[in-house]
């Protein structure tokens, strides 16, 4: 009897059922696969706050009061919308069940970092671009390099002095972006960033772009924008994927990523080795070889909720990275770090974080002759924060923060490899003000102070986001800035008993005013995204030869200017077929009329086309993927020591294709096949700046879900 | 207090480690060069190894083999010492009347296996110009002092300019040395750097005398 009133009631549904004022919904919220979806939201579209979510097996049931027609709205992160139009009637309840679809588009994926509180895609004021961890699996990525060069026009990775990996994203060099993971700073430095290898593309959830100033939330670094990758958080009982991947001169790299949840703990535990023999390049160049090295990158991340208004996240990693650099030396590098976090709802309306936050990032050679591994670089971060979140009349957040930080540099580089340290501590204020339905408008302001350099800096922020129809016009202004590094104040470093290279402690902060107008137009299956953008950097830092002091010293430049455009343009079709279509264009100028010297492609694209069907036990995906970067032709000192005489140096052209084929066997095995550098492109000379392949390589990755043979 | 509770203190002062950092233990201290001794070390019989200062683009460090005592002159203000067998500066090497030939051994052990060797193929020092100071290089002011060098003892590492930094390839290999006064010794480059990996501190294992004479032609 009950099953004749279910498929009653289903069938009234699709008839558009007439409801009683007292009715109750229940059913099922599953992902094409048949997979159960934990925390969709259901609301009614007509009224927000009534709504419930889904439980861990998708199942949820909802009370409506309701006299007239209403629309059911079913929202999950990473997925499109699904509504459906009900009608007042006779009281019953009712079974409604969903299928939800993957949103190629993601505008329903939230993210954090624009905001600093999360919020979907199409509604948040600051331009942000989204990978999720599919599209990394997509693009068979085996790191962070691979991953931004492929979805990001205008970013290079590529090699600097000692095989450092340097970058550059449209104008701004890798001290000028800031990386993140789940919102913390990451400690120690290559060259000019972040070690990029402790950055472990196997438990990430999405990384969030946000292009541009930054600093009125993230403070120094924050110039030319912020990458901050977000962690996968577990939510099912048990989960366990295991993979591997083999590619051209023995690379080889297996994880294990295991999740556990019950109830008030979860936590999710990530192991990863990689290894790769060091490679001889083909051609003559600035370096004439890549070394070959191995990591080990552990991540444990554990949430305990002690109530429904209080939750501790405690996290703890290990990271360690060997380089063949000589054959009586390996370069080591270790990274530990920890972080416990607490999140607690004071009222309905407010949320206080309070987190403490440990990295340390040790640099060492070990000498194979005597089995010593001697430290001679030691970066500490110790970081207290107190964040607090106060929404207004459901819609508007105020965000309130300050940090502390202690950073502590031990280093080869400065006068008998001694230390420093420096404290900062800041305040930042945040109105995400959604004035009506069209117009939303936020605004911040952040104060720095750094010990050391004595220096006060001020970063505000204002942006406004205009929606109509489906189109999102947004504008923005914003400052960011870059303070000096320890290194940068007080580096004493004797180059290889050539020159000595000297720090300055009179250094200004570098600065930027940003300037940006974007829109959005989502029509159908296509996806429109246009981005033009000014910066005004000034005191950006470098090193300039010293005739009196025999070395290069840290300095201030001159003003410049950094502006350009961004076009994305993506198509989507329920075949199957995709695309997506960026386009970058950069320039540069020097405001003093001053030759400039830089190593940013004017123009740049990345293309990806991808074919994908799916069958119940079987799926693939054709992914045709490549980079397109153009010529530079640049100034460049004739001398070293002297800034009187410049020559133009040309860089040539390159492009880079990547295709892809991947399968889905069953539920949980995902094999993986790519061809790198489809077209055999190789370098004529090894620049800094050209890509380091020695031609097309192949890669054969596999990937297990072993907790889906179980379910 | 509940487990609940212990968990998260046990969490908490885990993570509250020192401002300087932790795991100090995971590393070695690096040798103390104030206190390095320099010269002929680890002596054992004929064998042994000789550890010198070889940083300044602007000295000579003298081995003698015979006395197992090491002299540095600057170039250009001191005299060389009356006995020595053997000079290095910076990665230059030269011999004091002698000649050297570079073998296929790569370890200082095996040299008793030499059943054969062929004294025309041994060979001498040449005229050279040497660096004594880099400091003008970035003005392309390099200047240079005339010398003799042994071109295959130099051999011992190779110094490859063309990237910078450089890239340093010990040769690895063992170099007979055919000594003025008709004796011979073995010497093997095993490092160019101390604990501290500064470049210049040269580690030179040796055999000496060796025993060649009934292989000889």
């Amino acid at each position: 009897m009950s099953r004749i009133i279910l498929f009653f009631f289903v069938g009234c549904l699709f008839l558009n059922v007439t409801m009683v004022a007292q009715s109750v919904i229940y059913g099922t919220v599953v992902d094409k696969y048949d997979n159960p979806l934990d925390g969709a939201n259901i609301v009614l579209k007509e009224k927000g706050n009534v709504g419930t979510v889904t439980d861990n097996k998708g199942r949820y049931s909802l009370m409506l009061t309701v006299k007239d027609s209403c629309t059911l709205l079913v929202t999950y992160v990473g997925y499109k919308d699904v509504e459906r139009k009900i009608y007042a009637g006779q009281g019953q309840s009712c079974c409604l069940d969903f299928v939800l679809h993957e949103d190629a588009r993601k505008l329903n994926t939230f993210v954090v970092t624009g905001t600093r509180t999360p919020k979907s895609l199409k509604d948040v004021p600051i331009v942000t671009r989204v990978i999720t961890n599919h599209d990394i699996e997509k693009l068979d990525a085996a790191d962070i390099e691979d991953v931004l060069q492929s979805e990001l026009p205008g970013l290079e990775f590529t090699y600097s002095m000692n095989q450092q990996v340097s970058l550059n994203m449209q104008g701004f060099g890798g001290n000028s972006v800031l990386f993140l993971v789940d919102g913390e700073r990451m400690a120690g430095e290559t060259l000019d960033n972040v070690d990029y290898s402790r950055l472990n593309m196997q438990d990430v959830e999405r990384i969030e772009i946000v292009k541009g100033a930054a600093s009125s939330l993230y403070g120094s670094n924050a110039v030319g924008g912020v990458v901050n990758i977000i962690s996968k958080t577990n939510k099912e009982p048990w989960s366990l994927n295991l993979r591997s991947r083999f590619g051209a001169f023995n690379e080889q790299i297996y994880g294990a990523l295991f999740g556990f949840n019950k109830g008030w703990l979860s936590a999710t535990t990530s192991v990863q080795y990689t290894s790769i023999d060091s490679i001889n390049l083909k051609n003559e160049g600035v370096y004439n070889k890549i070394y070959g090295n191995k990591t080990w990158n552990f991540k444990e991340r554990m949430i305990f909720r002690v109530n429904d208004d209080l939750k501790f996240t405690a996290r703890a990693g290990y990271f360690f990275r060997e380089r063949n650099s000589s054959e009586i030396i390996k370069e080591r590098y270790r990274d530990f770090n920890g972080g416990l976090k607490g999140d607690y709802d004071i009222c309905d309306n407010g949320t206080l974080e309070v987190s403490y936050s440990f990295d340390q990032y040790d640099k060492s050679d070990f000498h194979l002759i005597n089995d010593k591994d001697v430290r001679d670089y030691s970066n500490v971060q110790n970081v207290f924060r107190t964040v607090y979140s106060h929404t207004f009349y459901g819609r508007n957040i105020l965000t309130v923060g300050a940090d502390y930080m202690n950073d502590y540099l031990m280093s080869y580089q400065f006068e008998n490899g001694g230390n420093k340290r420096q404290n900062t501590i800041d305040a930042f204020a945040q109105f995400d003000w959604k004035i009506n339905e069209r117009l939303n408008m936020i605004s911040a302001l952040r104060a720095d102070y750094y010990s050391e350099s004595e220096s006060n800096q001020l970063s505000p922020k204002i942006g406004l986001m205009y929606r109509f129809f489906d189109c999102s016009l947004r504008a923005l202004y914003s400052r960011g800035f870059r303070a000096p590094t320890l290194k940068e104040m007080y580096m004493t470093f004797d180059m290889a008993n050539i020159f000595m290279i000297y720090g300055n402690p009179e250094l200004e902060s570098e600065t930027s005013h940003n300037f940006s107008l974007s829109a959005e137009y989502p029509a159908g299956h296509y996806n429109l995204i246009f981005t033009a953008f000014q910066n005004l950097v000034d005191n950006r830092i470098t090193t300039v030869w010293n005739q009196a002091l025999n070395g290069m010293v840290y300095t201030n430049m001159s003003p410049m200017s950094v502006c350009g455009l961004e076009a994305n343009i993506s198509v989507n079709y329920e075949c199957g077929l995709s695309a997506s279509l960026s386009y970058a264009y950069t320039y540069e100028k020097m405001i003093d009329g001053t030759p400039l010297m830089t190593m940013t492609r004017p123009h740049a694209a990345t293309l990806r086309i991808e074919y994908g069907k799916e069958w119940k036990k079987y799926e693939f995906n054709c992914i045709l993927s490549g980079r397109i970067l153009s010529e530079l032709t640049t100034e460049e000192y004739v001398s070293m020591t002297s800034y009187e005489q410049t020559v133009k140096q040309t860089y040539p052209a390159y492009m880079i294709w990547k295709l892809t084929l991947l399968q889905r066997i069953y539920s949980g095995v995902n094999l993986t096949m790519s061809i790198d550098n489809l077209f055999n492109y190789v370098p004529d000379y090894y620049y800094s700046n050209s890509p380091s392949t020695v031609g097309t390589t192949f890669s054969l990755g596999i990937s297990i879900d072993v907790d889906k043979f179980f379910k | 207090m509940n487990f609940r509770s212990v968990f998260m203190m046990g969490i908490t002062v885990f993570l509250f480690p020192s401002c300087e950092g932790v795991f100090d233990d995971v590393y070695d201290e690096p040798q103390n060069e104030n206190n390095t001794e320099f010269g002929f070390v680890d002596v054992n019989g004929n064998k042994g190894t000789v550890y010198i200062d070889a940083t300044s683009y602007s000295l000579w460090t003298y081995i003698d083999f015979h006395t197992k005592t090491i002299d540095t002159v600057s170039i250009g203000v001191g005299t060389e010492p009356p006995n020595w067998d053997v000079a290095v500066h910076r990665y230059d090497a030269k011999t004091n009347g002698g000649s050297v030939l570079q073998t296929n051994l790569v370890s200082l052990d095996d040299v008793n296996k030499i059943s054969h060797v062929n004294e025309d193929h041994f060979v001498s020092d040449v005229w050279s110009k040497i660096v004594i100071d880099m400091s003008g290089m970035m003005d392309g002011n390099i200047i240079y002092s005339e010398s003799y060098v042994n071109e295959v003892l130099s051999k011992w590492l190779d110094v490859n300019t063309a990237t910078m930094p450089p890239v340093y390839t010990l040769s690895g290999k063992v170099y007979l040395i055919k000594l003025s006064d008709n004796t011979f010794a073995a010497v093997r480059l095993s490092n160019y750097m101390n604990d501290a990996s500064v470049k210049g501190f040269m580690t030179i294992d040796y055999v000496y005398p060796l025993n060649l004479g009934k292989c000889q032609e």
